[in-house]
C-alpha cells in the first residue's frame, strides 16, 4: 500500500475554496497553469515533444513504421498511441505494463488526434493493400501535478507537427534519412475539467484531482469543432454545464495552440 | 555563519576529531556519507543534512495520518519508512481515513519500526509538510522559535519531527505561519534565525499571548 | 596515427568524454532526481524511499533492496523499441543497482526498498553509464546516505584504437570492444564492469586506464552539478527572502492592528 494522503487531504481545502470560486493556487476558474513546450527532444524520434504544464511533465515521441493495412482498410495507414505511468512520476506509480489509467488516456489522446483528421490517412499509404505507414505515438508520464490528459494531447499534437517522414528505399525506411514532413491540417488539442461539488475548474492541478467528482475532457480543433470527448470517475455533468465547458474549451485551447505556433517558429 | 557544503563521499577533516551524525571515518580520514553543510563545535565534527526522511527515534513527537482503517487498528502514515499501527483500544473515539494525530514514539525496534505512545487526536487544521532535516530550526533551542511562532501567528501549532507541522488557526495566519516556515526552511541553515522570525512577526506581537 | 593526433569520427581525442550536463532535482514528486544529457544521450533519474518494501516477503532483515529499473522509451532508438522491457533493459537494471548498492549504506534501512528509476529519452551509445551517474545524483538528492557518488563511463576499442567514450558509429566498427565501468572516485573501487569484444590484457589495461580517468572526470561533473544546485539555491533564496521578509513584516503589522 503506498499512499498520496497529504495531496487527498489537501482536497477539501480545495473545496472549502471553491465554495468561495477561488483555487487554492489563485488561478481563475478557467486558467491554464504556465506550460512550456520543447520540441525535437529525442532526435532518435521521428518527432517529440516535452510539455510541462505547471509541474506536469510529459514527454511524447513519434516513430513511423511501415506495415501492412488493416484488412478492412486497405487504402489507409493509421495511428497507435501508447501511454505509460512511468514510476518515476509519482510515488504511487508502478513499473509494470499500462494500467487502466494509462489505457484510458492513450484512447482518448488517439480519438482526439483521429476523429479530427488532422492527418490523412489516405495520405499514409505506401503501396494499396500491402504497405502504409503507422504512426507510433507513444508517451511518458515524468512527473505527474494533475491533468496529464491536457499535457498528453499537447505533447502528441507537438510531436506530430514536428514529425519526419523517413525516407524509403525499395519500401524499406533508410536511418537518417528523410523525404519531407508529416501533414498534419489541423490541431485538436484536448482541454479537460473537473468538476468539484457544484463547481467546474478547467484544467485540474493535482489537489483539485483528488477532490473532483467528475471529470470531462474535449478534444477540439481550431474550426471550432469537436474531436472527441470523455467524461470520467463516478460523479456526473449537466447539458448545460456540458455546453459551457465546449465553449470554454474552443476558447482556452487556442492559448495552448498558440504556445505550440509560437514553438514551430522558434 | 558560512558553513562548507559536501556531497556524499567528500572529505570534511583530516583532523582526529570527535563524529557526529553524517560522517564517517576511512583511513583515518573523516567523510561525508550525504549532501549537507559541515558543522564543527567543541571538537565535534558533523554534516547537517540538506535532504532526506524522517529517521524515528525514541521520544520524539510526530504528526501521523489514518491512511487506513483494520478491524483493530488504524495504520498511520508518519512520513517515514514504514506505516506505523495504532490499536483502537488506545483511543477513545473512532478515527478514519484522513484523520490526524500525534503521538510519541515509545520505541523503535532494530529494524526502525515504532510504537508510538501518547496518542492525541487533532480535530480540524491542516498539516504543512517541512523538510524533516529542517525541524530542529523550526523548534528552535528551548522551543524559542516555535515559542515565537504560536505567539506571533496566534495559531496552534504541533512540529512533528518527521517533518508535518500540524496547524489551526484563521486563514491569514495560517498563511503568514506558512511563510514563516518557508523562510526558516530555506534559512535554516544561516545564524540568528530566530532573531530574524521574531523582527518579522515583531516583538510586540510576540508579548501578547 | 600517434595517439595526440588522432581525431575520432566526431572529432574528439582518444580520451574525450562527449559533453555531458546534470541537473539534480528536476521531478517535484519524487524524493530525488536529476537531468543528465550526455551527448545524444538524455535521460531522467527519479528515487524514492527508502520505503517498506512491498509485497513483505521480499524484504530483508538486514539491509534496504536496492532496486534499480532501467528502460528505454520506443522512440529512443533508431528502430522503435517494444514498449515491454527486453532482457537487455533487465539485466542492465540488475547489474546498475547492484554497483549502487555498494555505495549506499544500505544497512541502515532493513525491510525497505530504495526504488530508482531511470528513463532513456533519446540515445547514441553509453546510455547505461549515464543512467548510472545520473541515478547517483538523484540518489544524493533525495538525501540518501552513501560512502561515495558512483560515477560511470564507458571505454572501448574501435578502429585499431583504444578511446574513452564510444560513440554507436565507434560501437559498431569490426573491432569494437565495448566496456561500460562504473567506480566510487575515492577509492576508486570498481562497482560495474562489464565487456563485449576480444581484446589482449595489455589493451585491455590501457583501456581500463583510459576508463578510469573518465569516471574520475565524470565525478567532476556530477559534484559540480550538485554544489552548483544547492548552492545556488541558498544564494538566490537569499534574494528572495528579502521580498518574502517585507510581505512577512507587513502581515505582522497588520495582525497587530
Amino acid at each position: 500500500m503506498r499512499d498520496d494522503i497529504l495531496w487527498e487531504l489537501q482536497a477539501d481545502k480545495v473545496k472549502d475554496y471553491l465554495r468561495r470560486s477561488q483555487r487554492l493556487d489563485g488561478r481563475a476558474l478557467t486558467d491554464y497553469r504556465p506550460f512550456t513546450l520543447q520540441l525535437d527532444f529525442s532526435k532518435n524520434a521521428h518527432g517529440s515533444c516535452r510539455v510541462q504544464l505547471g509541474k506536469t511533465d510529459v514527454i511524447v515521441g513519434v516513430k513511423m513504421d511501415v506495415a501492412e493495412p488493416y484488412p478492412d482498410t486497405p487504402d489507409e495507414g493509421s495511428i497507435t498511441v501508447g501511454a505509460e505511468f512511468t514510476p518515476l512520476a509519482s510515488p504511487v506509480f508502478e513499473p509494470g505494463p499500462p494500467d487502466q489509467n494509462a489505457t484510458e488516456l492513450a484512447r482518448v489522446v488517439d480519438r482526439c488526434i483521429r476523429e479530427s483528421k488532422a492527418l490523412d490517412f489516405k495520405k499514409l499509404v505506401i503501396e494499396e493493400g500491402s504497405k502504409v505507414w503507422f504512426v507510433f505515438i507513444d508517451i511518458y508520464v515524468a512527473n505527474d501535478c494533475g491533468n496529464l490528459f491536457d499535457a498528453s494531447s499537447l505533447g502528441a499534437l507537438g510531436a506530430l507537427l514536428n514529425t519526419k517522414v523517413p525516407k524509403l528505399e525499395d519500401g524499406k525506411v533508410v536511418k537518417g534519412e528523410y523525404a519531407g514532413r508529416l501533414e498534419v491540417s489541423k490541431m485538436p488539442l484536448l482541454t479537460t475539467f473537473a468538476k468539484i461539488e457544484n463547481s467546474i475548474v478547467l484544467d485540474p492541478a493535482l489537489d483539485e484531482e483528488k477532490a473532483m467528482d467528475a471529470r470531462l475532457s474535449i478534444g477540439t480543433t481550431e474550426e471550432r469543432l469537436i474531436s472527441a470527448m470523455q467524461k470520467g470517475l463516478g460523479g456526473s455533468f449537466k447539458q448545460a454545464e456540458i455546453e459551457q465547458c465546449i465553449d470554454i474549451a474552443f476558447e482556452k485551447s487556442e492559448e495552448l495552440r498558440d504556445g505550440l505556433r509560437k514553438a514551430l517558429k522558434g | 555563519m558560512n558553513s562548507r557544503l559536501v556531497i556524499p563521499g567528500e572529505l570534511v577533516t583530516e583532523k582526529r576529531m570527535k563524529l557526529g551524525p553524517h560522517v564517517f571515518v576511512e583511513k583515518g580520514k573523516i567523510y561525508s556519507d550525504t549532501l549537507g553543510l559541515v558543522k564543527m563545535e567543541r571538537g565535534v565534527v558533523r554534516v547537517v543534512p540538506l535532504q532526506g526522511k524522517y529517521m524515528p527515534k525514541a521520544n520524539d513527537v510526530v504528526v501521523g495520518i489514518v491512511v487506513a482503517e483494520e478491524y483493530s487498528f488504524y495504520i498511520i502514515d508518519i512520513n517515514s519508512f514504514y506505516y506505523s499501527f495504532l490499536p483502537k483500544e488506545e483511543i477513545k473515539l473512532p478515527l478514519k481515513k484522513g484523520s490526524i494525530v500525534s503521538a510519541k514514539i515509545a520505541r523503535v525496534n532494530e529494524i526502525n519500526e515504532v510504537s508510538l505512545s501518547n496518542i492525541r487526536v487533532l480535530h480540524g487544521g491542516e498539516i504543512i509538510p517541512i523538510a524533516p532535516t529542517r525541524v530542529p530550526r523550526v523548534i528552535g533551542k528551548n522551543a524559542s522559535m516555535l515559542k515565537l511562532l504560536q505567539h506571533g501567528t496566534k495559531c496552534a501549532i504541533i512540529v512533528g519531527m518527521n517533518g508535518w507541522v500540524w496547524a489551526k488557526g484563521r486563514e491569514e495566519n495560517i498563511r503568514l505561519l506558512k511563510k514563516a516556515l518557508q523562510k526558516i526552511e530555506r534559512e535554516s541553515h544561516l545564524s540568528n534565525l530566530t532573531l530574524k522570525i521574531q523582527k518579522m512577526l515583531s516583538s510586540k506581537e510576540a508579548d501578547k499571548v | 596515427m600517434a595517439d595526440e593526433e588522432y581525431r575520432r569520427v566526431d572529432g574528439r581525442k582518444v580520451d574525450e568524454l562527449r559533453p555531458i550536463k546534470i541537473i539534480p532535482s528536476v521531478l517535484s514528486r519524487a524524493e530525488g532526481s536529476a537531468y543528465i544529457e550526455w551527448g545524444q544521450n538524455k535521460a531522467l533519474a527519479a528515487v524514492f524511499g527508502p520505503r517498506e518494501a512491498l509485497p513483505q516477503h521480499i524484504q530483508n532483515p538486514t539491509k534496504a533492496l536496492v532496486n534499480y529499473v532501467y528502460r528505454m522509451a520506443t522512440f529512443s532508438v533508431p528502430d522503435r523499441k517494444s514498449p515491454k522491457p527486453g532482457r537487455r533493459e533487465i539485466e542492465i537494471s540488475k547489474v546498475s543497482g547492484e554497483a549502487l548498492e555498494k555505495a549506499i549504506f544500505v544497512e541502515r534501512f532493513p525491510n525497505t526498498t530504495i526504488d530508482i528509476y531511470v528513463h532513456i529519452f533519446d540515445s547514441n551509445a553509453g546510455t547505461r553509464c549515464a543512467a548510472l551517474t545520473a541515478a547517483s545524483v538523484a540518489l544524493a538528492d533525495a538525501g540518501i546516505p552513501m560512502r561515495d557518488l558512483v560515477a560511470a563511463c564507458a571505454v572501448g576499442r574501435a578502429n585499431g584504437k583504444i578511446i574513452l567514450d564510444p560513440c554507436k558509429d565507434e560501437e559498431d566498427a569490426s573491432d569494437a570492444v565495448d566496456m561500460p565501468l562504473a567506480i566510487m572516485p575515492r577509492t576508486k573501487e570498481v562497482v560495474l564492469l562489464q565487456m563485449d569484444g576480444l581484446i589482449s590484457k595489455e589493451d585491455w589495461k590501457k583501456a581500463f586506464e583510459f576508463g578510469l580517468k573518465g569516471c574520475l572526470e565524470v565525478y567532476e561533473i556530477q559534484k559540480r552539478a550538485l554544489k552548483h544546485r544547492y548552492e545556488a539555491l541558498a544564494r538566490t533564496e537569499q534574494k528572495a527572502i528579502k521580498a518574502v521578509d517585507k510581505q512577512l513584516m507587513d502581515a505582522a503589522e497588520s495582525l497587530e492592528r
